[in-house]
C-alpha cells in the first residue's frame, strides 16, 4: 500500500519538478556561456523576459511565434502517444503550407471576396495535404514494415525540395519571376488578425481550442483510449481487439493534418506567401516541445509558449544587450539538449521500473 | 550427522519503505543438502533469494558464507558479482541468457564477469580464465570449457548451438552450466521445474542429486509440493516474510505444509462438487462453440508451430490442453484469437468465421493470455483503464465514442470489489499491483462478460494457492453456466483437475488423451512427443 502511494507521489512530483529542473539547468548553463562571452547574464535575461512579456504587443508577438510550435507540437504529441515516432512534422507542415499557397494563389479567385468560405476550404485542404503526407509513411509501415523514423525524415527532404521545385521556376513561382517565392495569396484567404495592427491572429485561438479538443479525445473517448493503448502496450491492445493497423493509419493522418494546418495558419496569417526556408525547423523543434509537455496536448500549449518566448526573448537580447545571434542559437540548443536529456532519462526509468515486479 | 553450514542468514530483515518483505529470518544451508523453500506469492521467497544473490542488500541482519578454504566470513554482496565470487549461483525463473549467442559464448560471458570482479578466480582450472580476455574472446577455449563441464556433470548440450534455438529444458541446463562454470557451491534454483515435462523433471532431479553428491548445496524454490517432498532434504516455509517452519522433509505431509504456508486449512477446488451439478443447458448432440478444422499455424520463425489440428469445444465443458511449454500452445491460442495468421484450415466460432481479433471478440470470446505483463495488462495504464481493455467493454462504456466516466468508474469499482483486486484503488497503475492482482484484473475483465468461449492460457502461472483456486472456481463457474472453456496449461495437475476432456499438445500436434487421464506415465510420454502409435524418429 505504502509503496503504491510513494509511486503516485513520485509521478506527480515529476510533473512539476522536471520542467523546472530542465529550465533551471538550461538557464544556469546559458549564464555560464554568456559569462564566457563577456555578457552580463542577468541583464540578458532581463532583456529576454521584457522582450517576450514586456507589454501587450511583445506578448502578442510571443503568442504569434508560439503558434507553429504549438501546432507541430500537437502533431508530434498525438503520434508519440500512439507509439508512432513521427519525425515528419516538418514535411507535413510544409505540405500544408504548399496546399494553402496553391489554393490562395490559384483557386481563391473561384471564391471571390468570401473569406468565410475560402479560409475554411484553404485550411481544410492544407490539413488534407498534411494528412496524406502523413499517410505515406503510415502505409509503408503497415504494409511493408518500414520504420517510420526513417521514412518520415526522408519525406521531410522530399517535401522541402517539392516546395522549392514549385516556387523556384515551378508553377507556383510569383508572376514577376524575380525570386524563389510564390505570389501573395488572395486577400480574402488571409486568416483574420484579432487586434490589428497587432499580429495576433485567429490561428492562435484555433490552436488552443484544438489542444483542448485533443486532450478530450485522448483521455475521454474510446478512440483516444485505443490510441493510447496501442502506444503503451501494443500487444495487450491487439489482444483486446484493438487494431494496430487502423490506429497507425488514423494517428498518422491526424498528426499530419495538424502539422499541415500549422503550416497553413503560418502562411495565411503571417507570411502570406511561400518562400524557401519557410520553416526554420518547426517540425523538429516540435519534438522537444511535445516531450517537454509529456505528450499532453494541454501542457503542449505551455511548452509552445516557452519556445515562442525563447524566440522573441533571444531577439530582444540581441538588440538590447548586443548578444550575437550565434550565442542565442547556442542557448536555444542548450535548452533542447536538456529537454531531450531529461525526457530520455524518464522514458528509461519508466521502462526499467515497469519490468521489476 | 550434523554437516557444516555453508551459508548462514542471521536475523535478516528487508524493508521497502514501511513494507517488511523479509522479517528477521534465520536460515542455514548445509553443504550437500537440497533445501526447499516454500511459500505463497509475496511470502518473501524471491526477496530472500535476491538478498543472498546480492540483488538487494538487507536492511538488517548478517549473511555468512563459508569459502572454499573453509573460512566463515561475512558476505556483503553489493551486486550479484560479489555473490558469484563467493560461490553463489542462481538460476532465475526467467532465464538470463543472451539468446543470440551460442552456448559456449554465454558460458564465457559468465566467466568473464567473475574474472573482472574478483582478485582470485574461484575456478581452479586455469584454462577457464582464458576464454574471455580483456580484449578478445577465445572461441576454442570457450567450447572446450563448455564440453568439459558438460561431461563432468552429465549436462549434455551442444556448445556451438545458438541459445535461441534451444528448448526450454536445454536453456535451463545452460543456466546451470553457467553457475557451475564459475564453480558455484551454492545453487539457488527459482521454480526450476515450471518449464519442464514430467520426464524432464525426472532427468533434472537426477542432475540435482549428482550435484548434491558433488558436495554442492542447493536452494530449491517451488510451488509444487510433490516435487519438494520428492527432492529436498529439508524444508523451510515462509509466510508473510517470516520463517514459520523448518524441518526435515517427511516430517509434515503436503497438507501440513500447505497449512503452514497459508496459515489456515486450505480447500482445494473439489471438482466433483462442481462437476456434479446438473447442467441444464447441455444438449444432445451438444453444440460446438469452437470448431478447429485442419488448422496449421506458423510460428515466429516460420516453423510449423501448429500442425493440422482438428477439434471442437462444446457448451458446458472445459477442454484442457496439457503440454510442455513451446509446443505450439501459444500459437494455437493466438490463431484462435485472430492474433496470428492461420496458414491453412479454419477457426469456426459459433458457426461463423470471424476475421481479426475484434471480430473474434465481438463473437463473445474471452482471452486470458499467457503473458499477463505484456499481453494481459498495460502496466502504465490505471487499474480502471485496464478493466476496459476489451473492445466489448469499450463499446459498452462509450456512446458516440465518448467514454461515460460514471459508467467506467462504476464498472471498475464493481469489478474491483467482485474480484477482490488489491489494493482496491482504480486510479493506480497496474504496474503497482502484484502478479496475482494483475491476473485478477484480466479475469475480471474477461469473465465478467460471461463469454461463450473463454481461452485461458496458463491462467494460474505464478499465482499462489488461494489465487489459483479462485481462478479455478471462475473457470468452473463458466462451465456450469453452459459456456465453453479452452484451458491451455503447462500445469498438468491443473488440466487434470479441471478438464472434462483432455488433450495433449506436443510438437504442434494435438492428441486426445481423455482416456489416459489417470495414467501420468502415459500422459508424460504423450507430452514428450510419443503418440499412441509412436510415430518414432523424435528422440530428444
Amino acid at each position: 500500500m505504502l509503496k503504491v502511494t510513494n509511486l503516485f507521489k513520485r509521478i506527480n512530483v515529476h510533473w512539476v519538478v522536471t520542467p523546472v529542473l530542465i529550465l533551471a539547468s538550461a538557464f544556469v548553463t546559458n549564464a555560464v556561456i554568456m559569462l564566457l562571452c563577456n555578457y552580463n547574464p542577468l541583464e540578458a535575461y532581463q532583456a529576454a523576459v521584457s522582450g517576450a512579456f514586456g507589454n501587450s504587443r511583445k506578448f502578442g508577438e510571443t503568442l504569434v511565434k508560439s503558434t507553429p510550435f504549438l501546432m507541430t507540437g500537437l502533431s508530434v504529441a498525438m503520434a508519440f502517444r500512439c507509439g508512432i515516432w513521427n519525425i515528419g512534422a516538418e514535411g507535413q507542415f510544409l505540405m500544408g503550407a504548399l496546399a494553402a499557397t496553391w489554393f490562395g494563389t490559384k483557386l481563391a479567385p473561384l471564391f471571390p471576396e468570401t473569406p468565410w468560405i475560402a479560409v475554411p476550404i484553404c485550411l481544410g485542404l492544407a490539413m488534407l495535404a498534411g494528412g496524406i503526407w502523413g499517410l505515406i509513411p503510415a502505409i509503408l509501415k503497415v504494409t511493408r514494415g518500414v520504420n517510420e523514423v526513417i521514412s518520415t525524415i526522408m519525406l521531410n527532404y522530399v517535401a522541402l525540395h517539392l516546395v522549392s521545385m514549385m516556387i523556384d521556376g515551378g508553377p507556383l513561382q510569383e508572376t514577376a519571376q524575380r525570386g524563389p517565392q510564390s505570389d501573395r495569396i488572395a486577400e480574402w484567404v488571409f486568416l483574420p488578425r484579432l487586434f490589428p495592427p497587432h499580429r495576433v491572429h485567429l490561428g492562435i485561438v484555433i490552436a488552443v481550442v484544438l489542444a483542448i479538443i485533443l486532450t478530450f479525445i485522448l483521455f475521454r473517448t474510446a478512440f483516444g483510449y485505443q490510441l493510447r493503448a496501442v502506444g503503451e502496450g501494443s500487444a495487450a491492445a491487439e489482444a483486446a481487439g484493438i487494431s494496430i493497423m487502423h490506429n497507425t493509419l488514423r494517428v498518422f493522418f491526424i498528426s499530419g493534418a495538424l502539422a499541415g494546418l500549422g503550416g497553413a495558419i503560418e502562411l495565411t496569417a503571417l507570411t502570406r506567401r511561400l518562400f524557401l526556408n519557410f520553416s526554420p525547423g518547426y517540425g523538429y523543434t516540435a519534438i522537444a516541445v511535445a516531450l517537454l509537455a509529456k505528450l499532453n496536448p494541454l501542457v503542449t500549449v505551455a511548452a509552445a509558449l516557452l519556445f515562442g518566448a525563447l524566440s522573441t526573448g533571444s531577439y530582444s537580447m540581441q538588440r538590447t544587450v548586443g548578444i550575437s545571434d550565434k550565442v542565442t542559437f547556442v542557448m536555444q540548443a542548450t535548452i533542447l539538449l536538456f529537454v531531450i536529456g531529461y525526457s530520455s532519462v524518464q522514458l528509461f526509468r519508466k521502462r526499467t521500473s515497469s519490468h521489476s515486479e | 550427522m550434523q554437516k557444516e553450514n555453508i551459508l548462514e542468514l542471521r536475523n535478516i530483515t528487508k524493508t521497502f519503505g514501511d513494507f517488511v518483505a523479509v522479517d528477521s529470518v534465520d536460515f542455514e544451508l548445509q553443504a550437500g543438502e537440497i533445501h526447499a523453500i516454500l511459500g505463497e506469492n509475496g511470502a518473501g521467497k524471491s526477496t530472500l533469494m535476491n538478498l543472498i544473490y546480492g540483488l538487494y542488500q538487507p536492511s538488517d541482519g548478517r549473511i555468512y558464507v563459508t569459502d572454499r578454504e573453509g573460512w566463515r566470513r561475512r558476505l556483503r554482496a553489493k551486486s550479484p558479482r560479489d555473490a558469484i565470487v563467493s560461490g553463489i549461483g542462481m538460476v532465475h525463473q526467467h532465464f538470463m541468457l543472451v539468446e543470440s549467442l551460442t552456448v559456449a559464448e554465454n558460458i564465457a560471458l559468465s566467466l568473464g564477469q567473475v574474472r573482472r570482479g574478483s582478485a582470485g578466480n574461484p575456478s581452479e582450472n586455469g584454462a577457464y580464465k582464458k576464454a574471455l580476455g580483456k580484449f578478445r574472446f577465445k572461441k576454442e577455449d570457450a567450447i572446450h570449457i563448455t564440453e568439459a563441464l558438460s561431461e563432468q556433470f552429465g549436462l549434455t548440450v551442444d556448445p556451438g548451438a545458438l541459445v535461441r534455438t534451444l528448448s526450454v529444458g536445454l536453456k535451463q541446463r545452460v543456466e546451470i552450466l553457467k553457475a557451475l562454470a564459475v564453480d558455484a557451491r551454492i545453487l539457488i534454483l527459482d521454480e526450476p521445474t515450471a518449464v519442464l515435462s514430467p520426464q524432464e523433471v525426472e532427468g533434472f532431479f537426477t542432475i540435482l542429486r549428482k550435484l548434491q553428491a558433488d558436495g554442492r548445496a542447493i536452494i530449491f524454490i517451488s510451488h509444487k509440493m510433490k516435487e519438494v517432498l520428492n527432492i529436498s532434504d529439508r524444508i523451510t516455509v515462509l509466510r508473510r516474510g517470516k520463517k514459520v517452519y523448518l524441518g526435515p522433509t517427511g516430517e509434515l505431509t503436503a497438507r501440513g505444509l500447505a497449512r503452514e504456508m497459508i496459515g489456515e486449512e486450505i480447500n482445494e477446488v473439489e471438482r466433483s462438487v462442481w462437476v456434479g451439478l446438473p447442467n441444464p443447458y447441455e444438449s444432445d448432440p451438444p453444440d460446438s462453440v469452437l470448431q478447429l478444422s485442419n488448422l496449421t499455424v506458423l510460428g515466429s520463425r516460420n516453423e510449423i508451430a501448429v500442425s493440422d489440428i482438428s477439434m471442437a469445444t462444446r457448451r458446458g465443458e472445459i477442454v484442457g490442453i496439457a503440454g510442455v511449454d513451446g509446443n505450439g500452445q501459444r500459437e494455437l491460442a493466438e490463431a484462435i484469437m485472430g492474433l496470428r495468421h492461420s496458414e491453412s484450415g479454419t477457426v469456426n466460432i459459433l458457426g461463423t468465421d470471424p476475421k481479426g481479433t475484434k471480430a473474434v471478440r465481438q463473437r463473445g470470446v474471452g482471452y486470458i493470455p499467457e503473458d499477463r505483463q505484456t499481453t494481459g495488462v498495460i502496466a502504465s495504464f490505471s487499474v480502471t483503464e485496464n478493466l476496459l481493455l476489451n473492445v466489448t467493454h469499450l463499446e459498452n462504456t462509450a456512446r458516440w465514442n465518448v467514454l461515460n466516466q460514471r459508467r467506467k468508474q462504476n464498472t471498475a469499482e464493481q469489478l474491483i470489489a467482485d474480484y477482490d483486486i488489491r489494493p482496491p484503488i482504480g486510479g493506480i497503475p497496474a504496474a503497482a499491483l502484484s502478479g496475482g492482482n494483475q491476473q485478477k484484473i484480466v479475469l475480471a475483465r474477461e469473465i465478467s462478460l460471461h463469454p461463450d468461449l473463454l481461452i485461458a492460457v496458463n491462467p494460474t502461472r505464478g499465482l499462489d494457492v488461494n489465487a489459483a483456486r479462485y481462478v479455478h472456481e471462475n473457470l468452473l463457474a463458466q462451465r456450469n453456466q453452459s459456456k465453453s472453456v479452452l484451458l491451455i496449461s503447462t500445469e498438468l495437475d491443473e488440466v487434470l483437475l479441471l478438464s472434462d476432456r483432455l488433450f495433449v499438445m506436443s510438437r504442434g500436434k494435438l492428441i486426445e488423451a481423455t482416456a489416459q487421464r489417470n495414467d501420468i506415465e502415459a500422459l508424460g510420454l504423450l507430452m514428450t512427443g510419443q503418440t499412441h502409435k509412436d510415430f518414432g524418429g523424435n528422440g530428444c
